[in-house]
């Protein structure tokens, strides 16, 4: 039997025993998000089959030593099947695809499973049992995406499941709030600002780094412009002042280092030179290399 | 209904195995023009250039920053439709080393695991990422070679620059195949001098590079917006991002942001309104910059490039004395055999001229044996490396404009502080 089979209360009597775990896992209190997670559960989402209204999958990440901070940094899409009283879950491709993962990426281990949908399942419980004993032990972090953009966002959210009532049954089971964050390693930061740059009109190529430093000096000048206008206004009155911003740009300010002039310059020519040296030396590199390569052909 | 069906069959109809082994038949009609094609198997059709989900690109992001600063690899799967390769999905492959068949177990497992779950499952190339950018080595080409072997032919080699696209803000992915010109000449083995420059092959057509296009899916677009601008109040979302230390631009303000709690009690909640001015207008939402790392002014790694292309330079003129030697080899043994065959020629003439008769000559498979020249060492090589050269040094030039455009603005900046 390749598929577990997680059924409503009246057939889960065997699970009992299981849902004890979850009281003596340590829960998570931070959760930081790398973005691929959150595409990767959109392309599944887009992928499903036909009149399958969510789909689930297993989160990989790492945990700080006492499992106190998650970081989900991949996941992978498990297929699973609905109906009105029981859930199946492909067991089979949860277990390959995890030790295939295991072999490219060998630090990351389970740490819950994603969902989605406008709400939760109702055999979330049943699936965050499921998840909590393959985390032991420690606690399964349950992310839900809404795909269905009910609230006119997709309100990524993250659950803890914690078990309720006097004695733990699996289907028992109150999901509580995670704080996360996403994180943005540099790398992933510049991928997503050119995916951002190719979401607003449809597609777009790759820039050169000369069109990426125009576009981000025109962003900082539209920023300044913006601050200019708030500080002027808070000057003359019409804006109430706030001191969070207030202390935030003197600290911006403070920032610049104050270099005198003939440092500065001294600086500035020695740069330049340097740029122009190393420009003016590649430069002829190349041309050589050309003209070997002629005067191979001619030879 | 018999009308309808009679109908039905005065269309065109295709049949195709679908995966039960049962024939199926479906209307033609039905198909939009643009997948027309996908149908017609026989057809070859040139890519001509690639569309890159964000899923893909991130996965290819992650794994390659993740084991930076060794060079990794992984497969990409996707679709090619009409000369468009789709790429979009991509998975790792393990750096470990293990045998080739684990290596293809690995591989045929995740895509029949991902074909469960409707990822596309063919092979439409692999990726691999790179430190400096000079990624013409002899693996790669092999590699490239093995993929294109395929029918298809549409295989493509993503690079990506893992310290470019972390230092320069910009994201540095380029897709490549094996030209035409250098697979015949792979396939003959011969990369000597004439013929490379019979064939044309120089070092800056080994590989032919596509155009990248990225594409995101609606819900992609709507998840992009999201992060761009989290729901909820914009305000409020602005102090907060303000105050915490892991958030955009997150090293400026953590350095400076160390008394946080001094600034938490400061806020104001009900003057959170008066702040919409520092915010951009609606509308150009999705301006709003994921990163600003294009502003830094620290040089990105030119002197670790400048010993790289040192080192190449290094192994290009011991390539070229090696040629240098085997080329005045080769002259030598052509004159003395030219000296052999005119002495021969002498000698006889003289022989005839006195009435005796002349020795037989040789043939030029006989000559050949008597003067025997080395074989012409592989060009290959040095035009890898010729390659690797010119890859550098385009970067460096490339670096150039933004280096000098910063380098202004910082004195701009200063003169007017």
């Amino acid at each position: 039997m390749s598929t577990l089979n997680l059924n409503l209360p009246t057939l889960a009597g065997s699970m009992v025993k299981s849902g004890a775990t979850n009281t003596a896992t340590t829960t998570a209190q931070q959760c930081y998000i790398h973005p691929v997670v959150l595409f990767s559960i959109l392309d599944h989402f887009l992928r499903r089959n036909d009149n399958q209204e969510r789909v689930i999958g297993t989160l990989l990440g790492v945990r700080s030593d006492d499992g106190r901070i998650v970081e989900i940094r991949s996941c992978f899409a498990v297929p699973h099947f609905e109906t009105d009283d029981q859930v199946e879950v492909d067991m089979e491709h949860h277990r390959t695809m995890y030790a295939l993962h295991k072999k490219a990426s060998a630090r990351e281990q389970i740490v819950g499973w994603y969902a989605t949908g406008s709400s939760l399942s109702k055999y979330a419980a049943l699936i965050q049992d499921f998840y909590s004993r393959e985390a032991a032990p420690f606690s399964a972090v349950h992310l839900v995406m809404d795909t269905d953009l009910s609230a006119g966002e997709l309100g990524i959210k993250c659950l803890q499941g914690a078990a309720v009532g006097a004695a733990a049954h699996p289907e028992n089971c109150v999901f509580l709030p995670l704080p996360y964050e996403l994180q943005y390693p540099d790398a992933e930061l510049s991928a997503l600002q050119t995916a951002a740059d190719s979401s607003e009109q449809g597609v777009t190529g790759l820039v050169s780094d000369m069109e990426q430093l125009e576009k981000t000096i025109e962003e900082l000048h539209s920023m300044l412009d913006r601050v200019t206008k708030y500080v002027t206004s808070v000057v003359d009155g019409s804006v109430k002042p706030n001191n969070v911003v207030g202390k935030y740009l003197m600290d911006m300010l403070a920032i610049v280092p104050k270099v005198d002039d003939k440092q500065f310059s001294v600086l500035f020519q020695s740069h330049l030179q340097d740029i122009l040296m190393v420009a003016y030396l590649t430069n002829l590199t190349r041309a050589q290399l050309n003209i070997a390569d002629r005067l191979q052909r001619i030879l | 209904m018999a009308a309808a069906d009679s109908k039905n069959q005065a269309k065109p109809m295709t049949a195709l195995l679908n995966e039960n082994n049962e024939l199926a038949t479906f209307d033609l009609a039905a198909i939009p023009a643009h997948l027309a094609s996908v149908l017609d198997i026989e057809a070859t059709k040139a890519v001509t250039s690639v569309k890159v989900d964000p899923l893909a690109v991130l996965k290819i992001v992650k794994h390659s920053r993740e084991a930076f600063p060794t060079s990794v690899n992984g497969q990409l799967l996707g679709l090619e439709i009409d000369g468009v390769l789709e790429v979009t999905n991509a998975f790792p492959v393990p750096t470990q080393p293990g045998s080739e068949e684990d290596m293809t177990n690995y591989q045929i497992e995740m895509i029949q695991c991902l074909r469960e779950v409707n990822v596309d499952s063919s092979s439409v190339g692999w990726y691999q990422s790179t430190r400096l950018g000079d990624f013409m080595q002899q693996p790669l080409l092999d590699v490239q070679a093995s993929y294109q072997a395929s029918p298809s032919n549409s295989s493509i080699v993503l690079i990506h620059d893992t310290a470019k696209s972390e230092q320069a803000g910009n994201l540095s992915l380029r897709a490549f195949r094996l030209s035409p010109t250098y697979l015949e000449l792979a396939a003959a083995g011969k990369f000597t001098t004439a013929e490379l420059a019979a064939k044309g092959l120089t070092y800056g057509n080994i590989l032919e590079e596509l155009p990248i296009e990225i594409e995101s899916s609606n819900l992609a677009s709507a998840l992009l917006a999201e992060l761009q601008w989290p729901g909820g109040s914009v305000e409020q979302e602005l102090m907060e991002s303000l105050q915490r230390p892991s958030s955009f631009n997150a090293r400026l303000r953590a350095r400076k942001l160390a008394d946080r709690s001094a600034i938490a009690d400061d806020a104001d909640s009900d003057s959170l309104s008066s702040l919409s001015g520092l915010l951009p207008s609606r509308p150009n939402y999705l301006a709003r910059p994921f990163c600003t790392n294009s502003l830094d002014l620290t040089p990105s790694g030119v002197t670790r490039h400048l010993e790289t292309i040192g080192e190449l330079i290094d192994e290009h003129i011991h390539d070229a004395n090696q040629w240098m030697y085997w080329q005045r080899g080769a002259a030598k043994e052509k004159y003395r055999r030219q000296q052999y065959v005119q002495r021969k020629k002498n000698a006889n003439a003289a022989r005839v001229a006195r009435g005796e008769k002349p020795e037989p000559e040789e043939s030029e498979k006989e000559l050949d044996k008597m003067f025997r020249t080395l074989p012409e060492p592989s060009r290959l090589d040095a035009l890898l490396n010729t390659a690797n050269l010119n890859l550098l040094t385009k970067g460096i030039t490339q670096s150039r404009g933004p280096a000098l455009t910063k380098l202004y603005m910082a004195q701009g900046l200063h003169e007017s502080a």
